[in-house]
């Protein structure tokens, strides 16, 4: 026999540490009724919040920034939602629906709590709207952009504080078939379910304006690490300028190879304002001089509640907020809001409470409504300049309040 | 036909022990099922619906060990049929019917054929040509499942799959949506495991220990490695077809990369060729990915490949080696 | 066009220095290294880590080096237990090391994608054939070019190559004429590791470093030695120097067949030869 075999003990010890932990400490039964597991709410002195996020993958960088824009808002209003005191549970999104789905039910389900924040991936936040309508808990979602999230087929229980696809891509449309570029713009997003939403606004609101897309080209999603083939095909189209969407890394290779293959300088580079957020702009470098793009927000917005935000973000991390830290944030703000008049913590309660808090007039990217379940706020245009020797997206333009646009 | 009934790999027939008694075996079983049905009356909803996935991806495991521990051949493309199968029982209870029959024979019949149309290709070659060949089909696979997302939803994923309907009546709640996947289950593992206990299966033993030999003594080899391709397809897409219905979510990650290592991962750990073994390996990869991953800060990832890497050396039959030692050494 | 034609070079190259070490592993000791990528991923955490200087650049190349010889040695030392099993199992085995790997680099240094910077004066762009295009993809070139020689004449043309080559056509045959061949598949191991470390720091200023790279890389270098034939020297370089024309030109030829160019590549080579290119018939029954 060989001698590394295990007696059965020390197999059942190790299977039986890792599957006793989450199995034993949850009995109860599957069985009759709905949802069960959680708590009841009623008129506690707490509410459990679910801070689901990714910890790991391609999309922790974000996740971090999430985390520190919600504790920071808990930090500043002394960790209460009006006279009840927030509890939260952090776990891990990871970086597909594989990862996200269960990780929302383990925070509903095991650790029963009333309402769930964040979500970055979009496959995730469509996914769990079953789950959430099922269960009658609030879902308020923080970045994940997909139209559908509060599109047509949307439930009471799903909410956004962050913006849609379109939302932004659609000013930059406009924005770009009145400055000249009408032409012939160049269109280049990868080739996944948010690029194509990103450049189907972004055309319909070019060409609304009587702009020319002389080429369109889809890049494989997470597998391209050279952008060379693509930027000769922009050079070939002969366009003023070219529109992107990128993010994470393929958002600091393309700019950094955009300026490296010469096209910086002859044709300028705009694109959604993933492209220079965040973490990505020091990484870009000078690359990034000069890039145009629209977002919601910018730390360089020069209002009260921005500047209170930005410098306390700014002392607490050593780094300026990102978009993401302030989507999380609000979310915290409108949480708040809707506790002041919601008659229980359910999901129900929680929904109607959000549908009647109005303005926010408080939050960093200047004053929005929830239209739809999702932000109607101003787009800004945005440059990269730098500013005291950092890179910054410096407010250029505000293009006004936007929508949600209608699905192309 | 004393050549296909030769062990040659050690471990490799623990699955079906000669002189296991019949008995005491069926007992077990019998027990196994018992506690199994009766879970959903002690558990938690977030305990069942975990086991509930346990067992969706112990059925994925469970027929790509037809394919590696049976046959010896190691696929890392196997997501392929599994996500073709879930896709289609998604998207048959979404357009057409969630009708309790209807979901699973639409994920079965595209996982087959799936399979069937990329057989041909892959059943040519062996060990790590084989590997690299099925890897290349999953990947192909999947950015035709992002491409085509009028019916796949592509990067967002299908979503809003209804639950499946017994009679007319829908699953309410984790524990009904639990039965059912085990009923599914227990179905498709003994279909799986009478293949592999049948003359055909033995044939496939014969095949993986040495396949010029089987030739020589008149097998059709190619035609008997494509029927299991075909067979461990639809098997793997009746696995899809049970995600559908206990997701109610079919993602690109379904049918990738991740999905088809993870199930190799648990073969492995549980001892290729062992059917039981490969159910526990499923196991402790869902235990680590889903129910603990969440609380491990980011860190899920780390604690597999560490747990992998020690299962590895320390159980080098997988569980299916636990067995063997204890059914000998009272003896 | 030609501009990609050059392109295509230099990914070649690069890949080829990935690829060369994962090809001459598998074909002396049967061991698939899948935690290749995160060796790699390694490289170009370090690069990325001293990036803006000479200095710093050099510095990463030496530790890379290093670090990379040492890898390799453990790594041979990790599966050599294995021999006996299944091929399946040592293979395994290096996925399950690079899952631990990657997430231990992530650890050490934090998720952010980084970029790297070429050294100075390689860091700006000249012009080739009318085109703009980076020097630092030029100098590539020429270092690819010269360890692929370098590398040819090691293992075609010396008596430590001649031992190699032989342990890949037949290991036992080796070991019976009295030649203890452990002590040559481990520096074997080693070197390969080292090439892909190196091919980490020299990669980093193209594809930055980032989580997830590790697999993006180990799977092109996989298609690599595939399409030229496990074990081979040759195949190896005709396989990355086919691979970064597949990479660039088929993307530039077919853009909206972009995502399917290299597996499509892949399955054509295999379907119509299955040993790859440059790979010997018997091959593919006995592996």
């Amino acid at each position: 026999m060989d001698p590394h075999l295990l007696t059965r003990r020390r197999l059942l010890g190790l299977f039986g540490a890792a599957a006793s932990v989450p199995i034993l400490s949850s009995c109860g039964s599957s069985v009759g009724g709905s949802g069960g597991g959680g708590a009841t709410g009623g008129g506690g002195g707490t509410v459990k919040v679910g801070l689901v996020v990714p910890q790991s993958g391609v999309y922790a960088a974000l996740g971090t920034d999430m985390q520190r824009g919600w504790q920071l808002w808990l930090d500043q209003n002394g960790g209460t939602f009006g006279d009840r005191s927030v509890e939260t549970v952090v776990a891990d999104e990871g970086e597909t629906p594989q990862t996200g789905v269960p990780a929302v039910q383990k925070v509903l389900q095991s650790d029963g709590v009333d309402v769930v924040v964040g979500l970055v991936n979009s496959a995730t936040a469509l996914g769990v709207r079953n789950v959430m309508s099922e269960a009658r808990k609030l879902l308020i979602v923080t970045n994940a952009g997909a139209e559908d999230v509060t599109g047509a087929g949307r439930t009471p229980y799903v909410w956004r504080t962050s913006f849609t696809n379109g939302q932004i891509s659609a000013a930059m449309g406009a924005h770009l078939a009145e400055s000249g570029f009408s032409e012939g713009v160049y269109a280049i997003a990868p080739d996944y379910a948010a690029g194509t939403e990103v450049i189907a606004h972004f055309k319909r609101a070019f060409e609304a304006g009587g702009g020319r897309v002389v080429g369109e080209v889809k890049t494989p999603f997470g597998t391209t690490s050279d952008y060379q083939p693509f930027l000769t095909g922009i050079q070939d189209s002969g366009a003023r300028a070219t529109f992107c969407f990128f993010s994470g890394s393929e958002a600091i290779t393309f700019v950094r190879q955009y300026a490296q293959f010469g096209l910086a300088g002859s044709i300028p580079l705009y694109g959604s304002g993933f492209l220079t957020e965040g973490n990505v702009l020091p990484q870009q470098g000078d690359a990034a001089l000069g890039v145009q793009n629209t977002l919601h927000y910018s730390d360089q917005l020069d209002n009260p509640a921005n500047k209170a935000f930005v410098d306390a973000y700014t002392t607490a991390h050593g780094e300026a907020p990102s978009c993401f830290s302030m989507a999380t944030f609000d979310a915290a703000n409108v949480l708040n809001r809707a506790l002041r008049s919601a008659t229980a913590i359910d999901g129900d309660a929680l929904s109607a409470a959000l549908g009647g808090i109005g303005t926010v007039d408080d939050s960093p990217r200047g004053p929005w409504t929830f239209e739809n379940q999702t932000p109607r706020q101003h787009i800004y245009l945005r440059r990269v300049d730098n500013v005291g020797g950092k890179l910054v997206n410096a407010v250029v333009q505000d293009l006004g309040p936007q929508s949600q646009p209608a699905a192309v | 036909m004393t050549a296909v009934e030769a062990p040659a790999v050690p471990g490799g027939e623990a699955a079906v022990p000669p002189r296991a008694p019949r008995g005491r075996a069926w007992i077990v079983a019998v027990a196994v099922v018992v506690v199994l049905a009766a879970v959903p009356l002690f558990l938690a909803p977030f305990a069942t619906t975990t086991l509930t996935r346990i067992l969706v991806f112990a059925l994925f495991a469970v027929s790509l060990d037809l394919l590696v521990g049976v046959t010896g051949l190691p696929s890392l493309g196997h997501a392929a049929y599994f996500g073709s199968g879930a896709y289609a029982a998604g998207w048959v209870s979404i357009n057409v019917t969630a009708q309790a029959p209807v979901p699973l024979l639409a994920g079965v019949a595209v996982g087959a054929v799936a399979a069937a149309l990329t057989g041909w290709i892959t059943v040519r070659s062996a060990g790590v040509f084989f590997l690299m060949l099925t890897l290349a089909i999953g990947e192909t696979v999947q950015q035709l499942g992002n491409a085509w997302d009028s019916v796949t939803g592509g990067a967002n994923g299908l979503t809003g799959i209804p639950s499946v309907r017994i009679a007319g009546a829908p699953l309410a709640n984790a524990g009904f949506t639990y039965w059912y996947v085990l009923a599914v289950f227990l179905l498709g593992f003994t279909l799986v495991r009478l293949v592999a206990r049948s003359p055909f299966g033995a044939a496939l033993r014969g095949i993986r220990d040495n396949e010029a030999r089987m030739r020589a003594i008149g097998y059709p080899t190619s035609l008997y490695k494509y029927a299991v391709f075909v067979l461990a397809g639809g098997v793997a897409g009746l696995a899809g077809s049970l995600l559908a219905a206990q997701a109610r979510l079919v993602a690109l990650p379904d049918l990738g990369f991740a999905t088809a290592a993870f199930a190799l991962l648990a073969v492995v750990i549980g001892g290729a060729g062992s059917l039981w073994g490969a159910c526990l390996g499923a196991a402790l990869v869902i235990v680590i990915r889903d129910a603990l991953g969440p609380s491990l800060g980011g860190h899920g990832t780390l604690v597999l490949g560490a747990v992998f890497v020690l299962v590895v050396y320390l159980l080098p039959r997988g569980a299916a080696g636990i067995r063997l030692r204890r059914r000998r050494s009272p003896s | 066009m030609l501009v990609s034609v050059l392109n295509g070079l230099a990914i070649g190259f690069l890949l080829f220095i990935v690829a060369i070490g994962l090809s001459l592993v598998f074909g002396m000791m049967d061991v698939l290294n899948l935690a290749h990528g995160a060796l790699f991923l390694g490289g170009a955490y370090l690069g990325a880590a001293f990036s803006g200087s000479w200095g710093g650049f050099l510095a990463a190349l030496g530790i890379a080096a290093v670090g990379g010889l040492l890898a390799g040695s453990v790594l041979s030392l990790m599966t050599g237990p294995l021999r006996r099993r299944s091929h399946l199992d040592q293979a395994l085995l290096t996925l399950g090391v690079a899952f631990v790997v990657a997430e231990l680099l992530v650890l050490a240094f934090g998720d952010d994608p980084l970029s790297v910077a070429a050294p100075p004066a390689l860091d700006g762009s000249v012009t080739v054939f009318d085109a703009v295009y980076p020097a630092y993809r030029l100098v590539l070139i020429g270092v690819g070019a010269v360890l692929a020689v370098v590398v040819y004449l090691v293992v075609e043309r010396t008596r430590v190559g001649a031992v190699v080559r032989a342990t890949v056509a037949d290991r036992d045959m080796v070991a019976t004429i009295g030649i203890d061949n452990r002590l040559v598949t481990t520096a074997v191991f080693a070197v390969g590791s080292l090439l892909a470390t190196t091919a980490g720091v020299l990669g980093g200023p193209i594809y930055g470093a980032r989580p997830g790279l590790d697999a993006t890389v180990l799977i092109l270098a996989l298609v690599v030695v595939v399409i030229g034939g496990l074990g081979s020297v040759r195949g190896a370089l005709v396989g990355s120097l086919i691979i970064g024309q597949v990479d660039t030109l088929g993307r530039v030829l077919l853009p909206e067949l972009a995502s399917f160019v290299l597996f499509a590549a892949l399955a054509l080579v295999l379907v119509l030869r299955p040993q790859g290119l440059f790979g010997g018939p018997a091959a593919v029954g006995a592996r």
